[in-house]
């Protein structure tokens, strides 16, 4: 018997406008983007500190920018909503045991933010001249 | 006794090829799930209509729908939880066939692909083997896959999944979840023919953890998390691959 004619729905370009699901998924890939304009700061900065002192003071100026600085604020805030999800994430790809008993997500979770904690301090330390 | 309108999607291919809304009033109460009110429609309102259902207790996962652009089961889901007019089409990804009947074949040779049964070649198959023992299981053993047995095929994931959607090469959550279910399982030895469909860009590596599938499971299989413990397992596969040369 010949197959009956179905037809095929195509997925549209805007597929991620339909739900608010996929909305809150385009929102947490969407982060890397103020992440990528933070990063070439970061190797501005290394590529004026090699060009010599008034480079290096060009590019200090321009982090002082009130947009530079916005920028930089909302890759910050986007890295902890990123943070955010992906721990809560995190106990699923890797549920791990001790003891013969799974740890509790939420325990994992916490563990994660306790880490973020501990470079932040860390970093801060270093930054004040701590070392 | 109240109404509520419901939308259906309709496609009659020897009608005509566009697919079309048809609207109905349906008398509800408290207990009028979906697949009460699809059944209401084709005995008392038109006959024509065409959906799949069977066991009516969310078992059988054949009649699973769109319900206002979220994959559902229709008899898990209740006209109640819905404000305003209901919104019903066939399951998204899947080439349609009739009204509410979409093809699963797409989805019957992604789970082909990944052998989910138990592969061993020990004749101790429930004792249907060689030998009169059977397996042996311990609670802890059964633990680590349990979860991921929970899988009724009702296609839902699919439908969650835009991966899929844009590519249906993509072995998708269901065949990847079965994978890693019966690789977990001690009394299995296939993980070694298993992981090559794994490993293929179009196995688990073309999920991008959007996660929907598993807040669609009308069985909680978390299918989302099965997937992402094979991109563990992929790894690690390809690792030793090359160590092994």
């Amino acid at each position: 018997m010949a197959k009956q004619t179905s037809y095929f729905p195509e997925l549209k370009r805007d597929w991620w406008l339909k739900h608010p699901y996929f909305k809150k998924y385009m929102a947490r890939e969407a982060t890397v983007l103020p992440l990528v304009f933070f990063l070439v700061c970061l190797l501005a900065g290394l590529f004026s500190l090699l060009q010599g002192a008034q480079g290096w003071q060009g590019w200090l100026q321009f982090m002082q920018n009130p947009l530079v600085i916005a920028l930089n604020l909302l890759a910050f805030m986007a890295s902890l909503f990123h943070a955010w999800t992906f721990f809560q994430l995190f106990p699923r790809v890797m549920p791990l045991r001790a003891g013969g008993r799974t740890v509790p997500p939420h325990l994992m979770v916490l563990g994660q933010w306790l880490g973020v904690l501990v470079v932040m301090v860390l970093a801060a330390w270093i930054l004040m001249g701590g070392l | 006794m109240t109404t509520k309108q419901l939308s259906i999607q309709r496609y009659l291919p020897e009608q005509g090829s566009a697919p079309y809304w048809q609207d109905f009033d349906i008398p509800f109460d408290d207990s009028t799930s979906i697949l009460d009110a699809l059944n209401y429609v084709k005995e008392e309102l038109d006959g024509s209509l065409s959906y799949r259902w069977s066991c009516r207790m969310a078992i059988c996962g054949s009649c699973g729908v769109m319900v206002n652009n979220t994959p559902k089961l229709g008899c898990k889901s209740f006209l109640r939880e819905y404000e305003g007019p209901v919104k019903i089409a066939p399951l998204a990804h899947f080439p349609v066939e009739k009204d509410l009947i979409i093809d699963m074949e797409p989805f019957l040779d992604h789970l082909a692909a990944v052998q989910p049964y138990l592969i061993n070649d020990s004749g101790l198959i429930n004792g249907s083997g060689e030998s009169e023992e059977t397996f042996k299981q311990t609670p802890e053993q059964m633990e680590k896959y349990k979860q991921f047995a929970g899988c009724i095929n009702c296609g839902l994931c699919y439908s969650a999944c835009p991966q899929f959607g844009l590519n249906p090469e993509f072995l998708g959550p269901a065949a990847l979840t079965l994978a890693h279910r019966y690789n977990l399982d001690s009394r299995d030895q296939g993980k070694k023919q298993r992981m090559p469909q794994m490993n293929r860009e179009e196995g688990v590596w073309s999920c991008t953890f959007v996660g929907f599938c598993s807040e669609v499971c009308p069985k909680n299989v978390d299918p989302a998390a099965a997937v992402n413990q094979g991109k563990v397992e992929s790894a690690k596969d390809m690792l030793i691959g090359i160590f092994k040369g």
